[in-house]
């Protein structure tokens, strides 16, 4: 025991000292910190900590993960904005924080204040249900028994699931009770135990797949999810909307390109690695990628866009001024 | 139910060289804290998380389980030898204790306590085991309502029973509360209480609030009554042939032990009490129930007993509403739910569905540290009994160096320092001034979990409160909570009026 308070006692003494005169070339030379922008125990988070332990493999230094929960992702990706560690504190989350955040909230960053180093997951997000609701589990028969039932109540988790489910309850002519949850871990006890009626889920309903404790309805991805393909996708329930999400490595603007560059090759091994492929194909059920900076950049561009459109096409943010 | 390949697995993973080495590091390290006078246990928690973060999850929790098991069984040896407890807990101890050892047998004082602490841990462990699961598969079937209710009548009590007067209790939790709500409205994503620093944008940190108010604060007290007394005088273990315990001594001692771990789990399991109130309790009747109790006092080895053994027993039972509900009941629990949140798991009755590997794990270790705390106490007696000797001006600038480099190795900056050095004045106030940590740590703690609850509780019912008929536990908790409000405020209002018409 005395080692490890001895070390600590040098390690921080020469964290002290200063370490900032890093060199750019042995990048990393130092612990690298993984920003998770959810809960503990959520889908996003799961997948961080086997991530981190990969990078931990292949660039030689121990990465470890920090929770910075709140506002859909958005409070880690401010506190990361603001960050000049080049690199040593990434985040890893997902990409409608940066293409919908800006929009819906005053965010302190904005989609052009980070580079994106790599995609490497396709999100599966989707809306869910419990079993043995009133309207079974089918998307339509949902839409017919809240129409009928006002005060059918939606649980929400991030801005963007926010707006489409506004979106939705605009088009159906739905009067839903919108009620907030912290991540995943919050989510699945509220349709679990039957107390709220449906919900987004950004990836928790993977692990009740197998159990069918929570029927998916809607699709958040382009196409079907890989592992629910019977529940539509948005475009084809009639929704013109493309919420697709990436799940993406990011770092500030200000980054070195050697650095962007060491990471972005880290992470390409990692999309080849047994055990993040496992995690993420096997238990959250997303498939793996490998998509360059140059490819996520242009498409959350698009996102973006298109997103803003749809803002004023509802005539403001929804749940802005409430 | 678990199934019996899960917990028979979950010894395995616990019997493992690693595993026992890490908890036998956390019952060395927190006996060697126990041991030294002024250190206690949520010392020796708060500066080792920062050591726990580059362990896994398990071995995280393990290790601190292990500290603060080896730290109520520590205390005693400093009660017994020095006349001065290692922790509050340890007080009653010191009744018996050190006449015992003044009277020429220190060793086997130690040993009764030792029996004593092991025992009262152990059983109190076992009953956890049993009594949890059950627990948390109903809690399990809690929605926001009963959640809200719960958390809502743990803090009053909380504030009720920890002692002290009803509106100081009040007032450190509202302190609590207040600090809690920091950062990101969880609705809307507005802004509250930041001040328009980044830094509190996902809430006050956790690791500089919990070092700052209870170690480095400690420190300052310590110092404070450094100045006024000065040194002591260790009792040494000399080679006195009356000086052992022999097992017909020992058997004499076991109805009382047993007795006093009752007491001891009882007032562990309900939030709020502490080991202190369990040792004091205990040591209480055991007097009381004696056929001598005037041999109490004297260096009676049933006192000795009776003390330790409510004392161990109360830790683990405090783990009940922890694992059970989620709320931590005592200032250890509270800060291993901070360990566990570092570590990405929702301590509570999810553990059981979502982590039940290692929640068992975790059980089948803190049996393993029981055992491992009689080998070391048994075999280290020697030792420890030197350590007392360590004199205060070495130990608190160690202490309060560990403190900030714990806060900056995790990389908090200046900001987190200047934090820390915020909250030990903050906890240094708490602490002269008797305002509760207990209250005001858990409330912290659980704001974030109450307000979402309470938040969803509105918006699902739409406000309307009738909601509560169709929930009969939440009302339950409700009506509970309203009439514990009622029968604090009339209590403190009694004692102030008897002490206002005694100075009159």
């Amino acid at each position: 025991m005395k080692k490890t308070l001895l070390s600590t006692a040098i390690l921080s003494a020469a964290l002290a000292v200063g370490m900032s005169t890093v060199q750019a070339s042995d990048f990393p030379n130092k612990p690298l910190t993984l920003v998770v922008g959810f809960g503990a125990g959520g889908s996003t988070d799961i997948q961080a900590r086997v991530l981190a332990n990969v990078l931990e493999d292949e660039l030689g230094q121990p990465v470890n993960v920090v929770n910075q929960p709140g506002a859909g992702g958005g409070i880690a990706l401010t506190r990361l904005a603001n960050n000049s560690d080049e690199g040593y504190t990434f985040a890893f989350g997902t990409s409608m924080t940066i293409t919908y955040g800006p929009l819906a909230t005053e965010t302190a960053y904005q989609l052009d204040d980070f580079r994106y180093v790599a995609g490497v997951t396709l999100g599966q997000s989707a809306i869910v249900t419990g079993e043995d609701r009133p309207f079974g589990d089918s998307w339509e028969s949902l839409v017919e028994f809240a129409r009928e039932n006002p005060g059918t109540s939606y649980a929400t988790q991030t801005a963007l699931d926010r707006m489409i489910i506004e979106y939705i309850s605009q088009k159906e002519g739905l009067d839903l009770r919108i009620v907030p949850t912290a991540g995943g871990a919050g989510m699945a006890p509220l349709i679990l135990s039957g107390d709220v009626d449906f919900a987004y889920s950004g990836g928790t309903h993977s692990g009740y797949a197998e159990s069918g404790e929570m029927p998916v309805l809607l699709s958040l991805a382009e196409e079907r999810l890989v592992a629910f393909p019977d529940a539509p996708s948005m475009q084809e329930a009639g929704y013109d909307i493309n919420p697709a999400e990436i799940r993406v490595v990011m770092v500030p603007k200000n980054t070195p390109d050697a650095h962007v560059e060491r990471l972005a090759e880290a992470l390409e091994a990692a999309t080849q690695d047994e055990r993040f492929i496992e995690i993420t194909e096997e238990r959250i059920l997303m498939p793996v990628v490998y998509l360059s900076e140059d490819e996520v950049t242009q498409t959350l561009t698009e996102q973006t866009e298109s997103y803003k459109a749809l803002i004023e096409e509802l005539g403001g943010v929804p749940g802005a001024n409430e | 139910m678990p199934e019996l390949s899960a917990i028979t697995g979950a010894f395995g993973d616990a019997l493992t060289l690693h595993s026992i080495s890490v908890i036998l590091g956390g019952v060395l390290l927190g006996y060697l804290v126990g041991v030294i006078p002024g250190l206690n246990r949520s010392v020796a928690i708060a500066i080792a998380i920062p050591l726990t973060f580059y362990m896994s999850a398990y071995a995280a929790i393990a290790f601190l389980i292990g500290l603060s098991k080896g730290t109520a069984a520590g205390s005693a040896v400093s009660a017994i030898l020095l006349n001065t407890p290692g922790e509050p807990s340890s007080a009653a101890t010191c009744l018996d204790g050190y006449p015992m050892a003044k009277n020429g047998q220190p060793r086997k004082a130690l040993k009764v306590g030792l029996l004593a602490s092991v025992i009262g841990d152990l059983l109190s462990t076992l009953l956890l085991i049993a009594v949890v699961i059950p627990f948390a598969s109903v809690a399990l079937k809690f929605g926001p309502y009963e959640l809200a209710a719960i958390l809502i009548f743990a803090l009053v009590f909380i504030a009720g029973m920890a002692g002290g007067s009803f509106l100081k209790g009040m007032a450190a939790g509202g302190m609590g509360v207040i600090l809690g709500t920091v950062g990101l409205d969880p609705e809307t994503g507005a802004m509250r209480l930041t001040f328009g620093f980044a830094e509190l944008m996902e809430g006050v940190p956790i690791l500089p609030l919990v070092i700052g108010t209870l170690a480095l604060s400690e420190m300052f007290v310590q110092l404070d009554e450094y100045r006024r007394t000065k040194g002591g005088s260790s009792v040494r273990l000399g080679h006195n042939p009356d000086d052992d315990l022999s097992y017909g001594e020992f058997k004499k001692t076991l109805p009382t032990i047993f007795k006093s771990t009752g007491v001891g789990a009882f007032v562990g399991a309900l939030p709020g009490l502490g080991p202190s109130v369990g040792s004091f309790m205990a040591y209480g009747l055991a007097k009381r129930g004696s056929k001598d109790p005037h041999s109490f006092g004297k260096g009676n080895p049933n006192g000795i007993a009776a003390a330790e053994a409510a004392d161990n027993a109360v830790i683990p039972a405090s783990y009940i509403p922890l694992f059970g509900l989620g709320i931590p009941g005592s200032v250890s629990a509270a800060l291993l739910v901070g360990a566990f949140m570092i570590h990405g798991i929702q301590v509570g009755p999810l553990m059981l569905r979502d982590h039940p590997q290692m929640l068992f794990t975790i059980f089948a270790g803190m049996v393993v540290a029981s055992l491992l705390m009689l080998a070391v106490g048994w075999y280290g007696l020697r030792i420890f009994a030197k350590v007392t000797n360590v004199p205060q001006n070495i130990v608190i600038p160690v202490v309060i160096f560990l403190c900030l480099a714990g806060i900056q190795v995790q990389g908090y900056g200046t900001f987190g320092l200047l934090t820390v050095f915020g909250f030990a004045i903050f906890g240094y106030f708490l602490k002269k001034h008797d305002y509760s940590f207990v209250t005001f740590l858990v409330a912290f703690i659980v704001t974030p979990m109450l307000e979402m609850n309470l938040r969803q509780s509105v918006i699902l019912s739409g406000g309307e409160i009738s909601i509560l008929l169709q929930r009969p536990i939440a009302l339950f908790f409700v009506v509970a909570t309203v009439l514990m409000m009622l029968h604090l405020a009339w209590s403190s209002y009694r004692t102030y009026r008897q002490r206002r018409s005694v100075s009159l």
